[in-house]
């Protein structure tokens, strides 16, 4: 006889213990596994919290067993996703950059969630009426629900109280249209005695993808679309209206220098505002509470002045049902993103980040209106959101963003002019988009 | 005369230096002060100075578990490594057979490629493995090194073959050969490889990033990152700066304490 090997005693006298325990739990199934990948983009505890709120879904859902995964930034987090789905472990459900959903529709990536939101006995029109209108055009794609809006954001105008008042303006008026604007910035830039600048007129991130959503929305304020919204293949970088954009931001730096050249990033944009190195800056609403935590003197925020008409473009993410999923998996991710963006959890997100809730309900909430009440910069915020204007989405989406980004920080360095600038633009777009719309638009009907 | 010179040379590489500790003394400075301070550029600033960053930044995340993950993979990398590149390095130095050189142009090929391209195909790999999600997913595309094989080939061939042949006389095998002849004689090289092997994955951030899900899994680098990296906002300097040393510490640490050695074995291998 084979002699007992200790593994086997162990083994052995491992399975008793083993066998009670599964049969008092034997009626529960074995809980749905599932993750959910998330990017950081904002500074703070972000990533605690979001296990927090993932630790409280496990325990209200004894059925599911959903797993926070921090995936880096809103670039990372896309690498990651294409990664995981393309060696065939896609994750449940993923936080993702709301302009990146409509490249993910493109290569097929995704599931849409038409068939789930009718399960749960709503249309998808009904569905996404529950959010803010502006949202919908990055999250509906081809009239198909894609993206379930989490996060989201729009560029915003801070500014610092004393240095108004010191620079002779009206705190109650900040500037509204791009004239007052620059003559705002002009005042408040100071020099000190040898001409080395004190405090700087105005600053915004030149870094990518702050870059290119702040151009667009310059753009739009402009009067002008920056690309299409409802197809995928034609950017408008040599239009008049980003022409207009390109020259105010080449008249701030180099012009009447009220801008520090060269690109500044976010960082060095709080840090300016905060020790009153710069008047104004603008900056994400998603910063809102980062600001407010930090900043030792009085601020106030304002709608991004307009030249033609108030626009500003939606930041954020979107929730995303990565393609290659069993049902059971998407069920339960479902069930996490329903949970993710009721009203109650996207308005405590939303308190806890300065991301504005995107679902409308989230505000008829008292403990939201009371934080409304309390910090009058986030109904600001929210204020704005009548003029938002979808975010930059095309076919390859950040080597086109960059295609005009490298233009805009060639003007912040001075090295090229807004004429040029647009045309380079374009034209190296137009090389980028040009395999897509080839299947697409100028595809000859067969 | 000479003694000039020596004084110039002396003071020009205090210069570098100094240059080169900027980033590393704001660093010290950044960790030791609260909040979002004013002159936070500065590198002599007022105060007030507060401790705690340090546990701000140890509470934000896992940092026991983080180390421990990170040892294992840079130890278990390394111990591997050792393996291959010395067999691999022997193989190239001193055997002869058809191809050889062909295939070593080929390995060094490697080094030509950027990390991101393999990205995909790696992970297909590790997936297939059923490597996806664990430390040794990690580990396993660094399990052989061109760079290894390229210097300890190249430290092998420094290595006059008498000794070899003496020991083959004594009826030495070739394993017995590379283990208590070429190995001793080549420690200088295996520790050049391995500062810079360990380095290298220490401070790796994509691939840990794509390869593991698990929070359990977690290396420094990717911890680090979910409280330190801000796209839309600011940073909360110091916390960022006291994060960003309980990573690099242990590595600095280690440099100090056997920097002679490191800087010996650099000299020896012709790395600078």
């Amino acid at each position: 006889m084979e002699p007992i090997t200790r593994r086997a005693a162990l083994g052995a006298a491992l399975a008793v213990p083993a066998a009670a325990a599964l049969a008092g739990v034997a009626r529960a199934a074995a809980p749905t596994e599932i993750e959910l990948f998330f990017p950081v983009s904002v500074q703070g505890m972000l990533a605690n919290k979001m296990r927090e709120l993932v630790d409280r879904f496990n325990a209200a859902h004894a059925d599911i067993k959903a797993t926070a995964v921090y995936t880096g930034s809103y670039d990372d987090t896309n690498l990651k996703t294409r990664a995981a789905i393309k060696a065939g472990k896609p994750p449940a459900a993923v936080i993702m950059s709301a302009n990146f959903v409509r490249e993910y529709v493109i290569n097929d990536e995704v599931d849409m969630f038409d068939p789930l939101i009718e399960k749960a006995g709503k249309t998808p029109d009904a569905f996404m009426d529950e959010f803010w209108p502006a949202l919908k055009p990055n999250a509906v794609i081809g009239r198909r629900v894609y993206g379930i809006p989490f996060q989201n954001s729009t560029p915003l105008l801070y500014y610092n109280v004393a240095a108004f008042t010191e620079a002779g303006l009206d705190p109650d008026h900040p500037p509204a249209s791009w004239a007052d604007w620059i003559a705002a910035a002009k005042k408040l830039a100071a020099k000190m005695e040898g001409g080395q600048t004190q405090r700087w007129g105005l600053m915004f991130p030149g870094t990518y993808d702050y870059c290119g959503w702040i151009v667009s929305g310059l753009t739009m304020s402009n009067g002008g679309q920056y690309f299409n919204h409802d197809y995928g293949g034609e950017v408008y970088y040599n239009a008049p209206s980003t022409l207009g954009a390109l020259t105010l931001v080449d008249a701030l730096v180099n012009r009447t220098k009220v801008f520090p050249p060269g690109v500044s990033d976010a960082n060095a944009c709080t840090s300016a505002f905060f020790a009153g190195h710069t008047g104004m800056m603008v900056l994400s609403t998603g910063s809102l509470s980062f600001v407010r935590e930090n900043m030792k003197t009085p601020y106030r925020v304002a709608f991004m002045p307009s030249n033609l008409r108030n626009a500003a473009p939606i930041g954020g993410a979107s929730l995303i049902l990565p393609k290659g999923n069993t049902p059971e998996r998407q069920a339960a991710a479902w069930t996490l993103i329903g949970w993710l963006t009721s009203p109650e959890i996207a308005g405590e997100w939303s308190r806890f980040t300065g991301y504005f809730a995107p679902r409308k309900a989230a505000y008829d909430l008292p403990e939201m209106k009371d934080y409304l009440q309390q910090h009058p910069d986030a109904k600001v915020a929210l204020d704005q959101l009548q003029y938002a204007v979808p975010w930059f989405d095309t076919y390859n989406t950040v080597a086109v963003r960059k295609a005009m980004e490298d233009q805009v920080q060639a003007i912040l360095s001075g090295k090229t002019t807004p004429a040029d600038a647009v045309q380079t633009a374009q034209k190296n777009a137009d090389e980028l988009l040009r395999p897509y719309v080839e299947q697409t638009a100028l595809k000859p009907p067969a | 005369m000479r003694r000039k010179w020596h004084l110039v040379g002396v003071a020009a590489a205090s210069a570098a230096a100094l240059v080169w500790m900027v980033p590393f003394a704001w660093m010290a400075l950044a960790t030791l002060r609260p909040g979002v301070p004013a002159d936070i550029a500065s590198l002599t600033p007022a105060g007030p100075f507060r401790l705690r960053n340090f546990a701000e930044a140890w509470h934000s995340g896992n940092f026991p578990l983080w180390y421990l993950n990170t040892l294992i993979v840079c130890g278990g990398i390394l111990a591997v490594q050792l393996v291959t590149v010395t067999a691999a390095g022997y193989a190239f130095a001193r055997l002869t057979f058809p191809g050889r050189d062909m295939l070593f142009a080929l390995f060094l090929l490697q080094l030509l490629l950027v990390p991101p391209l393999l990205i995909v195909p790696n992970l297909q790999t590790v997936v297939s493995l059923h490597l996806y999600d664990r430390l040794l997913g990690i580990m396993a595309p660094y399990f052989a090194s061109a760079f290894g094989t390229f210097l300890m080939r190249q430290t092998f061939r420094t290595i006059p073959r008498d000794y070899e042949e003496a020991a083959m006389l004594e009826g030495a095998t070739v394993p017995v050969l590379i283990r208590h002849v070429l190995v001793p004689l080549a420690r200088p090289g295996l520790a050049a490889f391995a500062i810079v092997s360990v380095t290298a994955h220490w401070n790796e951030f994509l691939w840990p990033l794509m390869a593991v899900s698990s929070p359990s899994s977690q290396v420094l680098t990717v911890g680090l990152a979910s409280f330190a990296s801000g796209a839309e906002a600011g940073s909360a300097w110091g916390i960022v700066a006291a994060g960003t040393f309980l990573v690099a510490g242990p590595l600095l640490l280690l440099f100090l304490i056997f920097q002679r050695r490191f800087v010996a074995s650099f000299i020896f291998s012709g790395i600078k």
